[in-house]
């Protein structure tokens, strides 16, 4: 009898074990509901928190302020991240607060832009299927405002055979080395380069490199090497799990690898570097290396109010786009477009909502370029590829999209501290070193044909 | 392979992180014992106590004491409803569904959390963790020790209460045998009650520890509670004791895994090894000891 008792408890202790490790695979695996969400033409939300100091006319969206548009559709979409640890959905709740700006000022030549998007948990399977979704279900003529950590690796190929131009942000290195995408952001490799020549302007005579163990971390991890070789500075890369769950241990380790005249440089979203930060403050670490930097994802007010006076100055952040209170007209205009459409945009002013931004600007620009009133994929994907010279005061340099083999058209950018709850320009714009080699060969590009980056038609707004 | 000097300073965070741990395992156990209840919903209702803090502070203007009181007290709250609603029809059914319905409770906590605060970053710094001690050259702040203390503190006045007092007899009683104890009189709902609303106070104050030691960060909280369930399983759901040890060598193994870089990237094994292991060899010496029993 005792046996049978005995027994039976270990049996239900061993099924829990088995439950408890299955939860673990699950929420390694897949994140929050599978949901999407659509808009079309009409009102937007509420106001968010903007910190705006200088009010821009929202009415500057489109052509003709005030007029709803009310003609056929255009459909636009875009297949985004969102897990946990990874939440990339600002980028597209932004534009499509612009597109709703657009769309109650005229939208593009009366016709009002209908914008869906859908979340993907990093399932290869799963985003191919919103993919064809987006082309066969919901007729998008335009792939636009994503912001994903696999979806360039996916659906490149899919896209090149339909002829689809993807304006999109991202993660893997298929956004920045194929033919068919062209981001607004430079990506974590590249803003990690960036990274890694702040600290070592700062002095760092050692690197600790920390990103999160996410596919295709050994491409990005290949440019901070590739740099900091060229800089003459040894480096360490380290990869550690998300969500973080011992955040003092790896602040520890990083600094311990760094040493008293090293940098740490992390690749994190705001919420993993934030805690990495946080636990080397409550150690006391942040003042044991030369400086601690980060790529753009911390270019984010969230983190500066987050973190607090004491990381004033002492952290350096790679950032790919200008600060959100700069007060050049594209800036003033997204915080207006915030303020007035923003209410999805839950991360507030922020990096991510400014490439949402971007990349909106961009698709109503090539949009308003199309001649005769067609859209479909044939022209809307022309316009976009058509793209050159777009300056914006949120980017250092005009913007393009051209045919070339590859497009890193964001490669010069910005370093901002955090300074009373702001992020601020700690440097001005510095063009991320060509040891790396798709740098290397963007620049050959541009050499070769200067008019791609040459300040072209003004962008909506300006 | 590091130094001693490279690994003192892991002891430290081994140990806060064994707090933490240990924070959430004892309040499972504790209310396993009473009820028969595995609480997985433990970290996501702290989680949101938590949150709910946080925007009390920031959005709302509340003092940091209030907030927190706010914080602990939602734990109670929800915890003790949620016991009061499912636990009675769920009382006669197997540990394993009774222990996947709180689940349930996990699941519309964390699309709650998601709708209301998003993915974003935010924190809620304590104010113990801006004051601390140097061991070893490494800094300790209070809330580490607060941690560590706490769970001992829970620990020893759980253990005291099931064993001492009249509610923690009826709760040994109940979790033995429902029936035989309803039987003799007591009053079964209102001692589950009790025990549902202590764990869920505890989950609160968890929740509003680990928040600082962590992060405050919906998903990570919520599932802690899973590194947790480790120690609990160590401690075979009954030992508060071996639950609480378990839960600090877990903590000190995953932390001194870090600077040994070969194998650091797989330090998020470690409860999950450590309970196998704990388990088979458990098995193993239950076996032995029946079968030389029966011969």
């Amino acid at each position: 009898m005792r046996k049978h008792l005995g027994s039976r408890k270990t049996r239900s202790v061993l099924s829990l074990l088995i439950l408890a490790v299955g939860l673990s695979i699950v929420v390694s695996a897949c994140g929050s509901s599978n949901k999407s969400s659509t808009t079309s033409g009409g009102g937007g939300g509420g106001g968010g928190s903007s910190t705006s100091s200088q009010a821009a006319d929202v009415t500057k969206c489109g052509t003709k302020p005030g007029v709803k548009a009310t003609g056929t559709p255009i459909k636009l979409g875009a297949i985004v991240t969102k897990q946990p640890g990874t939440d990339f959905t600002d980028g597209a709740t932004m534009a499509d607060a612009y597109f709703h700006c657009v769309n109650d000022n005229g939208g593009i030549n009366g016709h009002p832009i209908q914008y869906k998007w859908y979340e993907e948990q990093t399932n290869p399977a799963q985003i191919a299927g919103f993919a064809h979704k987006l082309i066969q279900t919901d007729k998008v003529v335009g792939v636009v405002g994503g912001f994903s950590i696999i979806e360039c690796a996916v659906d490149h190929k899919y896209w090149e055979s339909l002829g689809i131009y993807e304006l999109d942000a991202g993660i893997a290195p298929e956004c920045w080395g194929t033919s068919n995408s062209a981001p607004p952001n430079m990506g974590p490799r590249y803003s990690s380069d960036g990274a890694v020549q702040g600290v070592v302007r700062a002095g760092a005579k050692k690197i600790a490199f920390d990103q999160s163990n996410v596919p295709g971390t050994g491409y990005i991890a290949a440019g901070p090497a590739s740099v900091a070789k060229a800089l003459n500075v040894p480096i360490q890369q380290f990869k550690d799990n998300v969500p973080i769950q011992d955040a003092n241990s790896i602040a520890l380790k990083l600094v311990q690898a760094a040493g008293s005249d090293g940098g740490v440089v992390l690749n994190f979203t705001p919420p993993e570097a934030l805690k990495i930060l946080q636990a080397a403050q409550q150690q006391n670490l942040q003042d044991r290396v030369k400086a601690w930097a980060c790529s753009t994802p911390c270019n984010t007010d969230f983190v500066a109010k987050a973190l607090g006076q004491q990381w004033d100055g002492k952290l350096l952040v790679n950032a790919e786009l200008n600060v959100t209170d700069n007060n050049g007209p594209q800036t003033r205009l997204y915080r207006a477009v915030f303020d007035k459409y923003g209410s999805k945009v839950s991360g507030g002013l922020g990096s991510f909502s400014q490439m949402g931004f971007v990349m909106a600007q961009q698709t109503v620009m090539a949009l308003e370029s199309i001649k005769g009133g067609t859209y479909n994929i044939k022209t809307v994907n022309q316009a976009i590829k058509n793209l050159k010279g777009f300056k914006t005061d949120m980017l250092c340099k005009p913007w393009y999209y051209g045919q070339a083999p590859l497009h890193i058209p964001n490669n010069t950018d910005y370093t901002t501290t955090p300074h009373n709850g702001k992020m601020v320009i700690k440097d001005g714009c510095i063009p991320i070193n060509a040891a790396d080699p798709g740098i290397a060969q963007v620049r050959a590009i541009e050499k070769k044909d200067p008019s791609l980056s040459q300040p072209g038609t003004p962008v909506p707004g300006a | 392979m590091p130094s001693w000097e490279d690994f003192k300073p892991f002891i430290i965070t081994g140990l806060a992180l064994g707090g933490v741990y240990a924070l959430s395992g004892v309040g499972m156990v504790v209310l396993y014992r009473a009820t028969g209840v595995l609480n997985l919903a433990f970290g996501a209702v702290g989680a949101m106590g938590a949150l709910i803090a946080w925007q009390l502070i920031n959005h709302n203007g509340w003092a940091e004491g209030p907030a927190f009181a706010a914080c602990v007290l939602f734990g109670g709250a929800v915890t003790l409803l949620y016991g009061v609603i499912f636990g009675p029809p769920l009382a006669s059914r197997d540990p394993l569904i009774k222990a996947t319905a709180t689940l349930g409770l996990t699941l519309v906590l964390l699309g709650v959390m998601d709708l209301i605060w998003s993915d974003k970053a935010r924190s809620m710094i304590l104010p113990t963790s801006n004051h601390g001690f140097e061991v070893s050259n490494v800094f300790v702040n209070y809330t580490e020790v607060i941690a560590i203390a706490f769970a001992l503190g829970v620990m020893a006045v759980t253990a005291v209460f099931l064993r001492f007092t009249k509610t923690g007899t009826a709760m040994r009683a109940l979790a033995n045998d429902r029936e035989i104890t309803a039987t003799l009189g007591v009053p079964v709902r209102r001692v589950e009650a009790a025990a549902w609303l202590g764990s869920g106070l505890l989950s609160g104050a968890a929740g509003l520890l680990l928040s600082n030691l962590v992060g405050l960060d919906a998903a990570t909280l919520t599932f802690l509670v899973i590194s947790s369930l480790a120690a609990t399983l160590i401690g075979r759901l009954r030992s508060i004791t071996v639950t609480f040890i378990a839960a600090i060598v877990i903590g000190l193994v995953n932390a001194l895994i870090t600077p040994i870089l070969s194998i650091s990237q797989y330090r998020d094994m470690t409860p999950f090894v450590l309970a196998t292991i704990a388990l088979l060899v458990l098995s193993g010496r239950r076996g032995s000891a029946l079968s030389g029993r029966a011969g």
